[in-house]
């Protein structure tokens, strides 16, 4: 038992570092686009970049989760956290085909 | 022109999401009804946006709940099971729902924010033992659901239902529900920002800068120390969501007072 706290709290340390980075990485790319957008069209793409990383940052996360639970191998957890990554990408294959409709 | 815009959007983000910052509340609930009634965006459009900004916002919050152990994982991605499938219903119902009934829902879920206010301001935080039994799991799931659907059709976090969801069903310590609801705000509405970025109804021009304000103003306004008393400033919070609450009424009715004429 006090293993498994030890290893859970690594992987709170883990995601920790993962979204403070990642938050400070893509508002960096919001911020350099909104700025370029002043003297160039290219502005925009790239702020666009940064939104797509924002929404990624989360699947990331979840992506994080499901490895580190594989390892050690708790597998019910690993389970769940495979469904939500799947409702994840179902979510973004509906609507990019709604897109092309 | 477009410019002028952009810098007034990001100034609004900043404002809203620093007085949330100061009171501890997530200000993604103020984003839509700016948008739709003070820049006169279309609501799908300002719903999009939001979201984004409610991924932003979570994501930047949640580090210090993690280093802190608040944060009840487990608990959290097997909710998460619930809002993101309750977000994806909800990507398909906004395609159905007219605009006018998405304004009354909004207006709703104000006031149940407003009402949830005064009932924190009343009583005490009630400290609950620390060793937490996890109950009804399957009333919780269903709650979560249904914040998830509520997430993705308005582009609100849903803190607002699930902190209380977790309170009520699964007899969480305050704290824990309130790290824990905000580690899950982020899968929920990435869920619900995936498939409307993926339909192109992300409008970069909207989102970026509303994004990058609200994460400068929560991390502004958890640091700042103001001279005005929590309680006022918590009494004028709940005046302005039942302002903004009777404003998004009026505008499902497509009677509109504040903002430029048409």
């Amino acid at each position: 038992m006090s293993q498994d706290r030890a290893l859970s709290g690594r992987l709170e340390q883990l995601l920790a570092g993962l979204l403070h980075h990642g938050t400070l990485g893509a508002c960096a790319v919001v911020a350099a686009g909104l700025a370029l957008a002043f003297w160039s069209t290219e502005g925009m793409r790239v702020a666009t970049a940064g939104i797509a990383l924002f929404i990624l940052l989360p699947v990331v996360r979840v992506g994080v989760m499901l490895v580190f639970f594989l390892r050690v191998r708790d597998h019910r957890y690993a389970a769940i956290a495979a469904l939500v990554l799947l409702i994840l990408s179902i979510s973004f294959l509906v609507g990019a085909r709604w897109g092309q409709a | 022109m477009q410019i002028g815009m952009e810098s007034w959007l990001f100034v609004a983000a900043l404002g809203t999401s620093m007085l949330g910052g100061v009171l501890g509340m997530a200000s993604g609930i103020f984003i839509v009804p700016i948008l739709t009634m003070f820049a006169r965006i279309d609501i799908h459009t300002a719903v999009g946006a939001s979201l984004v900004s409610v991924i932003a916002c979570s994501c930047a919050s949640a580090a210090p709940f993690l280093k802190e152990r608040l944060t009840d994982i487990r608990l959290a991605i097997l909710l998460e099971t619930a809002t993101t499938a309750g977000a994806l219903c909800g990507v398909f119902l906004a395609g159905l729902i007219p605009a006018k009934y998405l304004f009354f829902l909004f207006a709703f879920i104000l006031l149940l924010s407003a009402q949830q206010m005064l009932a924190r301001r009343r009583e005490a935080a009630p400290q609950r033992d620390v060793s937490h039994p996890v109950r009804r799991v399957p009333l919780g799931m269903t709650l979560m659901y249904g914040a998830g659907l509520i997430s993705a059709l308005l582009g609100i976090g849903s803190g607002v239902l699930k902190i209380p969801a977790m309170d009520t069903a699964l007899r969480l310590p305050i704290k824990v529900s309130s790290a824990t609801s905000n580690f899950m705000i982020g899968v929920t509405a990435a869920a619900s920002a995936a498939a409307y970025f993926a339909r192109g109804e992300i409008i970069t021009a909207v989102a970026a800068p509303i994004a990058l304000g609200s994460v400068a103003g929560a991390v502004l306004g958890a640091r700042i120390l103001i001279a005005v008393p929590a309680q006022r400033l918590r009494l004028m919070f709940i005046g302005i969501l039942v302002m903004l609450a009777a404003q998004m009424m009026l505008a499902a009715f497509g009677i509109q007072l504040i903002g430029p004429a048409s």
